[in-house]
């Protein structure tokens, strides 16, 4: 535990520094500093759906709709009377419960198969979302969200800025505890080589579903904070576009690297709002990020820089890198 | 001369893969200290033998006994915590992954592993401890077969099943493998599947021979070698 | 009577369906039969088809015939050039169908993306000109000739489909490379040629489902997400690379869909496709017509 903070301590202390500044920088317009909060929120998805895709190798088009899963049971909780701060663990929890039982059958699956059946998880939450109005509001969504309490007054502003960086920085301290322990390497020998681990002793099922449960966390604790960050939700929140995002930010950055996907969220998750009103424009941009991953850059712009992690980033498990010609 | 402790007890196994019939009823045991060989041509369903005992497969009919439990249909990681394991046919170490990173992989459930020290002799043993910071995928072949003997090793496996070791060596690396697997049989238990019958000849203790999915007979090299249908049906033609 | 009304357009609208369900998914269980692509985009491809089909018969107000033909001719240049650049760089790659699968979720998110800036601004709702003028009284129940020549059209599409594939050297091919790609190597087909002529044909089917689509009702944008889960599900029920399957089962979900629809909200129709595609993926997934 100590080793892997020694290792990666000085990334950790650089990343805690940039997200406090981020803020407070920020502070004095508001739509930058909310643009900036929003990125900070994605580093938490994108530490999960890291350890999820860099480190186990699974694909989860499902993720959005864990974090939507969770925003709405948030939402609800807090409609339903409950402080904020008692609704999030409660909501976490549940959605990441949800998220491994729709997912366990699906972890039996392999590569693609188990990407499609993600992916008709997701549609089908996306599709419950719209179709349990009076849970959900269908497709108009939850609107004017409260902020939580915080000392009295409601949490806005710089404050819940500052709280998101928080959660960033522990997202990522996190994850950087669960890849350098045993757990990590388990996770990576099941996406080299499913079969070789479970041979060499790995209860490979088991480690899929705690990764995905894990995973399914930091997924549902981003979503349950996303609802009264943006103080609005809709099922169009959390479909699978928003899965394929943070997958983008993760291969983008460099799969199985710690600081890629954070890398990548930094400079993914702010542009559709920088686009502003060609905001539909970002779906192109996106598509066109996807494609340059697949094709130019299986192992992300960090993949080719050679930690060790780095060195396992192309795998054939989920085979997103080209055969190497050597 | 043996204590006749069962390693494994195999009895009665039936595996059939859709209308294929790749074992049948075959029954085989193992004592400790002993080395066995399986020979068979080609698709006699020694592959699938080893598959059945290491939990890849689960058989239709029969029992698998380790330590004399029943272990029928476990899941290869519970064999591997039994310390029975196996290596594969084509080479299979993980790639992309270091030489260190490869052996730290198989300790890392392994409850009666190696420490440092020893895994360090081993190293040194098995010539690879200048390779270990090479992803495995560019070491040569020989290299990889030997650190997929390492990595069962560092586990203390009582029992390595070693389909076909010295496919695809060259004749001077076969020499030399042959004496990394004399010296491996004092250490753990052996199973060798091969073809090359002088690596039979001077490994194995007991030959059992397999032909269509059956065992045909069990018996020292030098009795199987003197018998008048495992010259015609494996030997004669294997030779040809 | 108005249960004979019932029964005869629910037929009616089950058949339109099924045909135009079974067309896209033979298209799209052709293209991963053969190349392994699980193509996600091919309801963007679908409705890529019936908007170009909207733009050449309202826009340039071409005749709907040779709008028609105009589209479905263009989905082979279109094909043959997306196969170039794109396709044919993973033809070696080992577990390829991943890297498809996200590589066409990309084009599904460029081409939603191009969609909503253009089209969407232009209208929410599609319809095309009629092919052809006046109605037929099936029984009781009365259909538009357009409605019923496209139906026609579907049925004529998919034998023809059946014919190629099972008579023509082409098309015996194809399933050739569907069983065992090595072994149809060394019978002397030329794989990669064969994988180009798939992918053209399976994307020419599908753009031909969305213009019969497009003929036969009006839509709008949000079609191609629920054509591409659809097409999905009937691939993978059917058994990947099987176009028996994607027929026999395509017709199924067009019944399915008609009678659904006719007493329950579409939600539901689309809730217990992704339901049975669960629950082969879990049990089966080699699909029931599996060879
Ligand atoms: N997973 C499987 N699915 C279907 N058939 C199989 C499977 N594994 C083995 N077989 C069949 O079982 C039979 C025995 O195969 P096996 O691999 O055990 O033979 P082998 O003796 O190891 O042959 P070789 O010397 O070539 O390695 C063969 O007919 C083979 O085709
Ligand atoms: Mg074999």
């Amino acid at each position: 535990m100590t080793d892997a903070l020694r290792k990666h301590g000085r990334g950790l202390l650089v990343f805690a520094v940039a997200a406090y500044a981020l803020p407070l920088l920020l502070a004095g317009n508001r739509y930058f500093a909310f643009i900036g909060g929003i990125a900070l929120l994605h580093v938490v998805w994108t530490a999960g759906m890291s350890l999820l895709y860099g480190y186990a190798g699974l694909m989860p088009l499902m993720f959005a709709g864990i974090a939507g899963i969770s925003a709405y049971a948030a939402v609800g909780l807090m409609a339903a009377g409950f402080a904020f701060w008692t609704a999030l663990p409660v909501a976490a929890l549940f959605a990441a419960l949800v998220g491994v039982g729709l997912g366990l059958p699906a972890l039996r699956l392999k590569g693609f198969y188990f990407t499609l059946c993600s992916l008709v998880i997701q549609t089908v939450i996306t599709l419950a979302f719209v179709y349990f109005v009076n849970l959900t509001n269908g497709d108009t969504g939850i609107s004017q969200i409260a902020p939580p309490a915080w000392f009295g007054g409601p949490l806005q502003g710089v404050g819940f800025d500052l709280v998101l960086a928080t959660l960033a920085v522990g997202a990522m301290v996190a994850l950087v505890l669960i890849v350098e322990a045993p757990f990590g390497r388990r996770l990576v020998a099941v996406r080299e080589d499913d079969e070789l681990a479970e041979m060499l002793g790995i209860d490979v099922v088991r480690q899929k579903l705690a990764a995905f449960f894990v995973g399914s966390l930091f997924a549902a604790v981003g979503g349950a904070f996303y609802a009264p960050y943006v103080g609005f939700v809709s099922p169009r929140s959390f479909d699978v576009l928003l899965s394929l995002n943070i997958w983008l930010m993760v291969a983008f950055g460099g799969r199985g690297t710690i600081w890629g996907a954070v890398v990548g969220t930094v400079l993914l998750a702010p542009l559709p709002f920088l686009l502003q009103d060609y905001y539909k424009v970002k779906d192109v941009i996106y598509g066109l990020l996807i494609i340059g991953v697949i094709v130019l850059l299986p192992g992300g712009i960090l993949g080719g820089l050679g930690s060790r992690a780095a060195a396992g980033t192309g795998t054939q498990s989920p085979g997103l890198r080209r055969k190497e010609a050597a | 001369m043996t204590g006749r402790v069962p390693l494994f007890e195999a009895e009665g196994i039936v595996m059939r893969f859709g209308g294929v019939v790749a074992l049948r009823k075959v029954s085989v045991t193992q004592f400790e200290g002993e080395t066995l060989g399986m020979i068979g041509p080609n698709g006699s369903g020694k592959t699938t033998f080893v598959n059945v005992v290491t939990g890849h497969l689960a058989p239709q009919e029969g029992r698998v006994r380790v330590a004399g439990a029943e272990v029928t249909g476990f899941r290869p990681h519970r064999m591997a915590a039994a310390g029975i394991t196996r290596t594969y046919q084509a080479v299979r170490v993980f790639r992309e992954l270091t030489v260190a990173d490869n052996i730290a992989t198989a300790t890392v459930d392994a409850p009666n592993r190696m420490d440092a020290d020893e895994i360090a002799a081993t190293l040194d043993w098995l010539q690879l401890g200048h390779r270990l910071a090479v992803p495995a995928g560019s070491l040569t072949l020989f290299e990889q077969r030997r650190l997929e003997i390492l990595m069962r090793l560092v586990q203390r496996a009582r029992l390595i099943m070693l389909d076909e070791p010295v496919g695809g060596l060259s004749a001077t690396e076969v020499r030399a493998m042959l004496q990394v697997l004399g010296d491996l049989r004092r250490r753990t238990g052996l199973f060798v599947i091969e073809h090359a019958m002088k690596v039979i000849r001077e490994l194995a203790d007991s030959v059992v021979v397999m032909l269509a999915g059956e065992k045909l007979m069990q018996g020292t090299p030098a009795e199987i070698l003197a018998d008048k249908r495992v010259v015609d049906q494996y030997l004669g033609r294997a030779h040809a | 009577m108005p249960t004979e009304l019932v029964l005869i357009s629910t037929l009616f609208t089950g058949l339109m369906l099924g045909v135009i369900f079974s067309l896209v998914a033979a298209g799209v269980t052709i293209i991963y039969g053969s190349i392994w692509m699980p193509n996600a985009a091919n309801g963007q491809f679908f409705l890529l088809a019936a908007l170009a089909l909207w733009s050449a018969a309202v826009s340039w107000g071409l005749h709907p015939v040779v709008a028609a033909l105009l589209v479905i001719g263009a989905s082979v240049p279109a094909s043959l050039l997306l196969e170039q650049m794109l396709i044919r760089r993973f033809y070696d790659v080992p577990n390829r169908n991943v890297s498809y699968f996200v590589l066409s979720l990309g084009i599904t998110q460029i081409l939603a993306g191009l969609f909503s800036v253009t089209y969407g601004v232009w209208s929410d709702q599609f319809q095309i000109p009629p092919l052809m003028a006046g109605i037929t009284f099936l029984g009781p129940f009365p259909v538009s000739n357009s409605r019923l020549a496209a139906l026609v059209t579907g049925v004529a599409l998919l034998a023809a489909l059946f014919a190629l594939l099972r008579y023509h050297k082409y098309g015996r091919a194809i399933r050739a490379v569907f069983q065992n790609r090595d072994a149809a190597s060394l019978r002397g087909v030329n794989v990669r040629a064969i994988y180009r002529l798939s992918f053209v044909l399976g994307n020419l089917v599908v753009a031909a489902g969305g213009v019969l689509y497009a003929f036969a009702y009006s839509f709008d944008l949000s079609v191609s997400w629920s054509m591409s889960i659809t097409a999905f599900a009937i691939m993978i029920i059917g058994g990947p690379g099987s176009v028996v399957g994607a027929v026999a089962v395509g017709m199924v979900f067009g019944f399915t869909q008609a009678i659904v629809s006719a007493f329950a909200s579409p939600t539901v129709a689309t809730f217990s496709y992704l339901g049975a595609m669960l629950l082969i993926l879990l049990m089966k997934p080699s699909g029931l017509f599996a060879r």
